[in-house]
């Protein structure tokens, strides 16, 4: 049976919207099932890792803290993929937003007011964009490669925190250990649901997806990103600079990025340790793809991962899975659905022997 | 002795046009023989499949005196066919002598290769350093690569497409000694090329194509540049849709002395450029791809800048240090060459690519936000009035024919009543009746007042739109003057590098 | 500095440099065939377990080193399949990969922690192996002199054999050796399959020759390094062979620079580890500004193979 590969005349909406879908489903499947052959409990791993986050609801204030993060990420990061700029620092830019954070509640320990949350969110903001400018410099100056520049960065930064919490910064009341103070209260962030967990991140993260919708599907800057993209030399044509549009990639994703780290060191951590990078960064861009670079899809995107991050911990306990089942649930989804996109663009033909006339 | 190379009644159809009617000519050993037409002549058509790119419907192909069907490109070089392509494809960070060795069919250890390719080199006085990466080398330079390459063949037949559109004229000399001494040993060339003088110079004997049929094969010594044009393009001109002495209105475009810097080894940049269009009236701009038309309809676009703000006015206003979106805001209008990735994109809506060029000067921005009901509008107008067959404003670009592509980005522009629209190759792989409309709709707007300016290799379609005319070749502008003026054999001479000045001897 | 303290240093340095050495000679090859596979990283994990476990259960070295290979390709096979003949997006399958290593490896790890293997002995005899001096230069593993021996073949096989030529022609311009009549995706299939038995051997490097047991994520990150210094040296097979020593060394001077007490003490640990990346930035810009198209990038590097028929 020959198959042969044929170009669609118009992209399938069934499949662009489908196969982040049909990748969950299918990891479910071959997971159990490679799982099972592996010796563990294929069944039980994947009702583990998908289902009973969705059913515990204690579980659910888990899964708002996780996906906060990963959501607004992940939107810096799809709108930047839409322009075709590769940015792979968002882990990079997500820390040095989270530096910035603290920067300011250290400096203003104590001494704070209202005002202080607002700063440091200004702060991380600002932080993660300055970090993206650099790629973004050498870019658009020297035509170098962001991927290699803003990986290399990342890990530069993770140097950075474990220098700053093992001097600088160190809490003197801490007993030797590398780490922060803890913020004073008016440097962390609300709990929106008292009782819970979940912070004010959660919905932030939301209002952020959706502006970020809105402004990507409604507004020229969406329009440019996407254009640019798609084809440059239209993109020039209809008067679109390619060097402010990797600017504003950059600056925009890297901003983002580092808002989510500035939240989550306000919120979960409240103050700076080494284990602050949890690789959010990294897992966004699978975030931004499964989500199909769409804002909204980063949502639905954001979700799913943080089921499995929060599945997995779950899977430790009950049934005694290690956690780094997670990793491997997600890459198969990730690869699933890198399969299935060719399907977007060309469909599966079956091809039937005939006799080819000479050209 | 029999003929090295000889056609008899090759015939070659593709779907709506007839590339190749029952050409027959033959070419002696030894002799430099020109193949000689138009752009869409016929003449790469018939040459490929010489080389065997492709085969003939019906017609005999014979190799000194035998029969012989040429299946692919190695069996053409295992008779002694070697090509030299117009566009050369090489690797740039590799060096000459890598490049040459992948080319090859056969494997050869790199020190007996080494050896032979500066046997030919010595042989042919074509200078080259072996061991030189490719990308340091000028264009002549990288031509000689694949000259060298064809030569390693020990070759009987040599086919040179368009050697010299990119060749600076002491390479052209050097270019013409070997080719001589080639002659002289023995190997015949089959030399495809346009220019006229050259072909004069160099050539024994010419076959002429035009629209597919053979014209005539002559001696380009024999005959004047003037018959040798008029068998190129035709006697039968003098189409013209609209009566003579219309009157014009005031200068719209005025462009003065307008040149580009040259981006990349195979661009052609324009220089010294300068010409006036008035409201109402249609230059056309003739002359054969790679002459610098790109350059000259990204000058004027705005996708290239000028460093003189005065280059370029509209209205009288300085325009040429403007980018793209605020020409448009002060009336200028432009459709480049390429449909697809460039005056459309594939993956988005008509809608959408509406937005591209329209969204200032029709008003679809408001605050930063698009107002997508009225690109939707506006792109159900140019639909409707353009007779576009499209599924609706929502209809992909890629999803559209050639022909409808055109018509609906032509109507995008025109529409936008603009007070100057420049295009470029409106019709280029266009069905005969969308062509039609799209002449019409031109006509129609320039009668409304607006100046236009149509750049095209359809000399047809020129002198069916055009008032006035001019011809760019490298990257010079002639002088332009009212279409009726221009004679045959000038505009050929024109197209063939001939400027008033250098007239050929 | 006394001799004893310098020939620590080698030694060290020379282990460190080793499994960085062999994943980035495996890249280079995929690079320069104009493909950019960011999972080395992750290959190098199942390499690692792999080479731990048959290690582990067999003692047999060397058929540890040649599964863990096999492991390698394996992994690099899915890259191969979703990039090649999927054309998928090779920057996103790349991180898929390492995520996958990362986690597989993890897994598969499970109840192998603090389980000791022997380290994989020196390749010369014992006289020599331990002498005070000459272990400078006998004093290795075969893993060792096998990264040296691949540095030579690497650079051989690119410059002066014909299916490195063809190899290099792909990276350059796939359309143009794919109309002179070369295989591109198999020449492509190749160069990912010959990469990811290198992680597979540079992963296996590390239970087997600098700590003896397994721990997750025990390479450390040691493959993004390898993907840096691939760049860093401008995809030159010889330039790759002093920056991994380099990288090794500047790896391990924080130790003795602490312990030395000089002024490079005042230089703070994390600084040290962080130089490399830093270093690979700097030379990126540098290679842009000097803009010799003998030191760029393969021209397809990244970029899915899409002839127009």
């Amino acid at each position: 049976m020959q198959f042969r590969l044929e170009k669609r005349p118009e992209p399938s909406r069934l499949m662009l919207y489908g196969t982040p879908v049909a990748a969950v489903v299918l990891t479910m499947f071959i997971g159990a099932i490679i799982f099972s052959l592996i010796g563990y409990d294929g069944i039980g791993a994947v009702r583990e890792i998908f289902f009973t986050p969705l059913t515990n609801a204690f579980k659910w204030q888990d899964l708002g803290v996780k996906a906060a993060p990963l959501i607004i990420i992940g939107v810096g990061l799809s709108i930047a993929y839409r322009a075709n700029v590769w940015n792979i620092g968002a882990e990079g830019q997500y820390i040095m937003g989270g530096l910035a954070a603290p920067w300011g509640a250290l400096a203003s320990h104590g001494a704070g007011g209202w005002w202080t949350l607002p700063a440091m969110m200004i702060a991380g903001v600002a932080g993660g964009a300055a970090y993206a400018a650099i790629p973004a410099l050498l870019r658009t100056r020297l035509n170098v490669n962001e991927i290699l520049t803003s990986l290399m960065l990342t890990y530069a930064s993770v140097q950075l925190i474990y220098y700053l919490v093992r001097a600088p910064w160190k809490d003197p009341m801490g007993m030797g250990f590398p780490q922060t103070r803890r913020f004073a209260s008016e440097a962390l962030l609300p709990n929106i649901i008292p009782g819970t967990i979940v912070h004010a991140g959660v919905p932030i993260a939301i209002i952020v997806a959706l502006v970020a919708w809105f402004i990507m599907t409604r507004s020229v800057f969406g329009y440019q990103m996407r254009v640019v993209g798609a084809a440059p030399h239209a993109a020039r044509y209809g008067g679109f600079s390619e060097n402010k549009t990797i600017w504003l990639a950059l600056l925009v994703s890297g901003g983002l990025a580092g808002l989510a780290g500035m939240l989550e060191v306000a919120g979960p951590f409240q103050r700076m340790v080494p284990g602050f990078p949890t690789n959010y960064g990294f897992t966004a861009i699978i975030v931004a793809f499964l989500g199909r670079l769409n804002p909204l899809g980063v949502i639905f995107a954001g979700i799913v991962m943080a089921i499995t991050f929060v599945g997995g911990e779950i899977a430790q306990t009950t049934i005694g899975l290690s956690n780094s089942a997670t990793g491997v649930f997600q890459a198969m989804m990730l690869f699933f659905l890198l399969a299935g996109d060719i399907l977007v663009r060309y469909r599966v033909r079956r091809v039937t022997p005939q006799v080819e006339a000479r050209a | 002795m029999p003929n090295r190379l000889e056609l008899s009644g090759i015939t070659k159809q593709f779907p709506g046009v007839l590339a190749n009617d029952n050409v027959s000519f033959a070419v002696k050993p030894g002799e430099i023989h020109a193949l000689l037409g138009e752009n869409g002549a016929g003449k790469s058509t018939l040459v490929k499949m010489i080389y065997g790119i492709m085969q003939p419907d019906s017609g005999e192909i014979r190799w000194n005196g035998e029969p012989v069907v040429v299946p692919n490109p190695k069996a053409a070089r295992r008779l002694g066919i070697g090509m030299v392509f117009q566009h050369f494809s090489l690797f740039e960070a590799l060096t000459v002598l890598e490049n040459i060795a992948l080319g090859m069919d056969a494997k050869i250890p790199s020190r007996e290769l080494e050896a032979r390719i500066r046997e030919v080199m010595q042989t042919y006085g074509l200078a080259l350093d072996p061991h030189r990466t490719v990308a340091t080398l000028s264009v002549g330079e990288r031509q000689r690569i694949e000259i060298v390459r064809a030569l390693l063949l020990n070759p009987q037949l040599l086919i040179m497409d368009e050697p010299t559109s990119v060749l600076t004229p002491q390479e052209v000399e050097q270019l013409f000694t070997v080719l001589r001494q080639l002659a002289s040993e023995g190997c015949s060339i089959l030399y495809i090329s346009h220019k006229l003088h050259e072909i004069k110079a160099l050539c024994d004997t010419a076959t002429i194509l035009r629209g597919g049929k053979l014209v005539d094969t002559c001696d380009p010594k024999e005959e004047t540049s003037r018959s040798m044009a008029e068998k190129m393009i035709g006697t039968g001109l003098k189409d013209i849709v609209k009566p003579a002495g219309r009157s014009f209105g005031e200068p719209k475009l005025v462009v003065n002395r307008l040149l580009t810097h040259r981006t990349g080894h195979f661009d052609v940049p324009v220089t010294d450029v300068s010409f006036t269009v008035r409201a109402g009236e249609i230059l056309g701009i003739a002359g054969v791809a790679g002459n610098g038309q790109n350059a000259l309809l990204d000058a004027l676009s705005g996708e290239i800048r000028s460093e003189d703000r005065e280059a370029i006015t509209i209205d009288g206003k300085a325009i040429g240090h403007m980018d793209t979106t605020e020409r448009r805001r002060h009336g200028l209008c432009a459709v480049p060459e390429e449909r697809n990735g460039h005056a459309a994109v594939a993956d988005f809506s008509l809608s959408d690519n509406s937005v591209l060029t329209a969204r200032d000067r029709l008003g679809m921005v408001v605050m930063g936000l698009i107002n997508s009901g009225a690109a939707r509008t506006y792109t159900g107008k140019v639909i409707a009035d353009f007779a576009v067959k499209a599924l609706g404003p929502a209809a992909t670009a890629g999803s559209l024919s050639g022909g409808n592509l055109q018509k609906y980005i032509m109507g995008r522009e025109i529409l936008q009543k603009p007070t100057v629209l420049v295009v470029s190759q409106p019709t280029w792989g266009v069905d005969a009746g969308a062509a039609a409309a799209i002449h019409q709709a031109l006509v129609d707007l320039a009668a409304a007042g607006s100046a236009i300016v149509v750049i095209s290799q359809d000399l047809d379609e020129l002198r069916t739109l055009s008032d006035t005319l001019a011809v760019i070749n490298m990257g010079r502008l002639s002088e332009s003057r009212p279409v009726a003026e221009f004679s045959v054999d000038e505009i050929g001479l024109l197209m063939g590098g001939v400027h008033g000045a250098e007239a050929a001897a | 500095m006394s001799l004893e303290l310098t020939i620590a240093i080698i030694v060290t340095v020379v282990g460190a440099s080793t499994p960085i050495l062999i994943a980035a000679l495996g890249e280079l090859v995929v690079e320069k065939s104009g493909v950019l596979n960011l999972g080395v990283e992750g290959m190098m994990l199942v390499g690692a377990i792999t080479g731990f476990v048959v290690a582990f259960t067999t003692g047999n070295h060397y058929l540890a080193i040649l599964l863990a290979a096999a492991a390698g390709v394996a992994t690099s096979m899915i890259f191969g399949f979703l990039t090649l003949s999927l054309s998928a997006n090779q920057t996103a399958t790349g991180l898929a990969l390492t995520i996958f290593g990362t986690g597989f490896s993890a897994l598969a790890g499970q109840g192998y922690s603090a389980r000791p293997v022997t380290l994989l002995g020196p390749l010369f005899p014992a006289e020599l192996a331990t002498h005070p001096i000459w272990r400078v230069l006998f004093g290795y593993s075969a893993l060792v002199y096998f990264s040296l021996a691949m540095v030579f073949a690497v650079w051989w096989f690119l410059k002066k054999s014909r299916a490195g030529l063809i190899l290099r022609a792909v990276g350059e311009n796939d359309l143009s050796a794919h109309s002179i009549g070369y295989s591109v995706i198999g020449v492509r299939y190749a160069a990912v399959a010959f990469g990811g038995a290198m992680a597979g051997i540079a992963g296996a490097c590390f239970p087997l020759l600098l700590t003896p047991q397994w721990a997750e994520r025990m390479t450390a990150g040691r493959g993004w390094i390898a993907v840096a210094l691939v760049v860093f040296a401008s995809w030159k097979p010889f330039r790759l062979l002093a920056g991994a020593y380099l990288f090794g060394l500047v790896m391990t001077m924080e130790l003795y620079a602490k312990a030395s007490g000089g002024p490079l003490s005042a230089i703070p640990a994390e600084l040290w580890s962080a130089m490399p990346y830093l270093a690979t930035v700097v030379v990126l810009v540098l290679i842009s500004i000097r803009r010799d198209a003998s030191t760029n990038a393969p021209a397809c590097l990244g970029r899915p193979f899409l002839p127009s028929n």
